[in-house]
């Protein structure tokens, strides 16, 4: 009868992609698998020919997509058939489209790798119906709290997953994706060496986080990025390991290359984020034996197509545009340090918004208190914007907390794309950036094209 | 001088309640008092009572409680005295527990908390988030708005909840949000809830001085608090809309 009911769904399910292919090729990530779950309910653990040593789950906080789309796109490079949920549907609908699309109709997977961004909390349901033998957690931090609350909720969740019979690669800087290496059969350790990107941060505010062990205190050496560098716990000695074989390290900014296992690469991308994300490509391109004459013609030609910033003309302004998708301090901080690079004058508007995840929507902006501003306002902002209709106020007040005076900070209790842009007006300052979820940006691309319709 | 101790702020730093402390310290300066902030970072670091008004312990993750209860358990006789003497105490969201009589986890198991709080902590099986407004049981005319990131719920036993609930969730739906015993201040709020409400922050600042004899005349006018009722009114509309489409 699952027999039955699997190839009645896979049939469905190809004719929803084929439909929905003629429809829009951008659209309809999830739906396949959608409908073919509805008549099959175990249904991706019924196709054939998958060599499971060859299927790889992408799971973590941040990076997940960066990270997936650089290993297809090395793999693709190298010669390599891919099913893949590149268009970032993480769920077990997403995964189950790409199958659907890359399979025979009698079920067989057409292509030699599997590798899918998978979602932390559907790791487990995912793992079920199809045991992959490699999982790359990338970090655990906290993040879009209404769905996930604390970190630890998430890590039981993947921690019901790893078990000896999958190798994991494991951020060796980050504790608690560190900390999974005593659950898996294998353990493979990414990382990156210290470079003039890194940072230290010892002030009597500045706060770590419980051991993913023992839960005592963890200290930090340096940081690389947020929340991740070399890393001890005070008291069990838990730690960064020394030496690692996917270590990227001779870094250097000004050439955009490093080196990793003794080979020297070139990078497109170059804040140290990445550097984690080609650390972890490197590594699951070794393990799949991947010449590193492909993996680096693959960093070449490496495109991030989740990139959020772009710049828009305004009148006589250059709004450089930064979109921020989820709540969490990691992503809002990478944003203002992106903002604060700039040392010439400017003008920061920030859109945090209340959150419209799933109902009951709320007001959270308490993240903002977990990110650190010096850097921002040493920068030389003319005048801070803040606007939303309901926390514009409160991202004002997290402003004012971090030292900003209050006569530089104009507070704007509207969305209205357009009071913002009137609002920005009123200064001669040209250089502006703007910050705000990405669903804004939609408002203003659709405000823009108004204008020039009018002015037309 | 009012004298605060920051209680393991590494192990309990979940949603940006480091707020809280820069909250106490600027309200603080605000009534012309210095502050003297202490870190408690490890567990076998012991707490001066003596010389302490406030413990400020913010939101942690669940694991780590029964590590806190037991440090704290090894000063049991001063912290019963610093808590008869009626000096603060301030403990939000799950970190509550350590002061319960005991905490119930998902997995079955159970810990004992300190039994301060007359009150049983159950965890939930998916988290709850929300707005959260609410008004102090001492005193109606107070208002708190703050969020709240549920991972446990909190039965009270008896009759000590610390406030009202306007709108959101509170303790468990049953409209009563936190407790307190003496000055044990137990509350689900996020925000951090001593930034977006620096009316409470105040009261308890001055109470605190009040405890050993400094009585603060000071008051802090309302237009230093503008941001904050602005905010206040905002999130009172967003709320009124939420009510209208649920």
């Amino acid at each position: 009868m699952e027999k039955i009911k699997f190839h009645v769904a896979l049939i469905i399910g190809k004719l929803v992609a084929f439909t929905v292919n003629i429809i829009s090729k951008d659209r309809g990530t999830n739906l396949s698998g959608r409908y073919a779950y509805k008549i099959c309910k175990n249904f991706i653990k019924n196709f054939k020919k998958i060599d499971y040593d060859k299927v790889v789950f992408i799971t973590g906080t941040n990076g997940k997509s960066t990270t997936n789309n650089m290993i297809i796109n090395a793999l693709k490079t190298a010669g390599k058939t891919v099913t893949t949920n590149i268009e970032g549907a993480n769920l077990i609908t997403g995964i189950a489209t790409a199958m659907i699309k890359n399979s025979t109709i009698t079920g067989k997977i057409k292509t030699e790798y599997m590798i899918f961004e998978t979602d932390e909390r559907y790791l487990k349901k995912i793992y079920e119906q199809l045991p992959a033998k490699n999982i790359c957690i990338t970090n655990l931090q906290k993040d879009q709290v209404q769905r996930n609350g604390e970190p630890d909720f998430i890590y039981q969740k993947i921690k019901e997953v790893i078990n000896k019979d999958i190798t994991v690669y494991v951020n060796n800087e980050e504790p608690r994706a560190k900390s999974f290496e005593d659950f898996a059969g294998k353990v493979v350790y990414y990382g990156i060496e210290k470079n003039d990107k890194s940072f230290e941060k010892n002030g009597f505010y500045d706060v770590t986080l419980p051991c993913p062990k023992c839960n005592n205190k963890i200290k930090f050496k340096y940081y690389n990025i947020d929340n991740v560098g070399k890393f001890k716990c005070t008291n069990c000695g838990f730690k960064s390991e020394n030496n690692i074989e996917f270590f990227a390290k001779n870094i250097n900014y000004e050439e955009n290359t490093f080196e990793c296992d003794h080979i020297k690469y070139t990078m497109n991308y170059t804040q140290p984020f990445f550097l984690y994300n080609y650390a972890l490509c490197i590594a699951i391109c070794k393990r799949f034996k991947i010449p590193e004459e492909k993996i680096q013609e693959s960093f070449t030609t490496f495109k991030n197509i989740g990139g959020r910033l772009e710049t828009i003309k305004y009148k006589d302004k250059e709004i450089k545009y930064i979109r921020i998708k989820q709540e969490n301090p990691e992503t809002l901080q990478s944003a203002l340090d992106y903002v604060a690079q700039d040392k010439s004058n400017k003008i920061l508007a920030i859109g945090l918004e209340e959150l419209k995840d799933f109902k009951p929507y709320y007001t959270n902006t308490f993240y903002g208190f977990d990110c650190d501003y010096d850097e921002l306002i040493n920068s030389n902002i003319d005048k801070y914007i803040c606007f939303s209709e309901a926390v514009a106020y409160d991202s004002a007040n997290i402003l004012v907390y971090a030292g900003v005076e209050k006569d530089k900070i104009e507070v704007l209790p509207t969305e209205e794309i357009e009071d913002v842009l009137n609002e920005l007006d009123k200064y001669d300052t040209k250089n502006v950036y703007l910050i705000t979820w990405l669903h804004a940006y939609e408002a203003l691309e659709r405000y823009m094209k108004k204008m020039q319709t009018t002015k037309s | 001088m009012l004298n605060v101790v920051w209680a393991y702020p590494d192990i309990l730093n979940l949603h940006g309640d480091r707020g809280n402390l820069f909250a106490i310290e600027r309200i603080a300066k605000l009534l012309g008092l210095e502050t003297n902030v202490k870190k408690i970072e490890n567990y076998k670091d012991k707490i001066d009572f003596k010389n302490t008004d406030i413990i400020l312990f913010n939101v942690g993750e669940i694991k780590v409680m029964p590590n806190i209860i037991h440090a704290l358990n090894s000063q049991e006789r001063e912290l019963k005295e610093y808590i008869e003497e009626g000096k603060f105490i301030i403990l939000i969201g799950a970190t509550g527990s350590i002061m319960a009589k005991e905490t119930l986890r998902k997995d079955g198991t159970k810990f004992e908390g300190l039994g301060i709080l007359d009150m049983q902590c159950i965890e939930r099986e998916n988290v709850y988030g929300n707005d959260l407004h609410f008004t102090l049981k001492e005193n109606e005319n107070l208002e708190i708005m703050a969020n709240q990131i549920q991972l446990i719920d909190t039965k009270l036993n008896s009759d000590i909840a610390l406030g009202k609930v306007i709108y959101g969730m509170g303790n468990n739906y049953e409209q009563t949000e936190g407790a307190k015993y003496k000055n044990v201040i137990f509350t689900n709020a996020l925000g951090p809830v001593l930034v977006k409400n620096p009316w409470y922050t105040e009261k308890i600042i001055k109470t605190a001085m009040e405890n050993k004899g400094e009585k603060v005349e000071e008051s802090i006018s309302k237009e230093q608090f503008e941001i904050e009722m602005k905010s206040m009114e905002c999130i009172k509309k967003f709320i009124e809309n939420k009510r209208k489409e649920e």
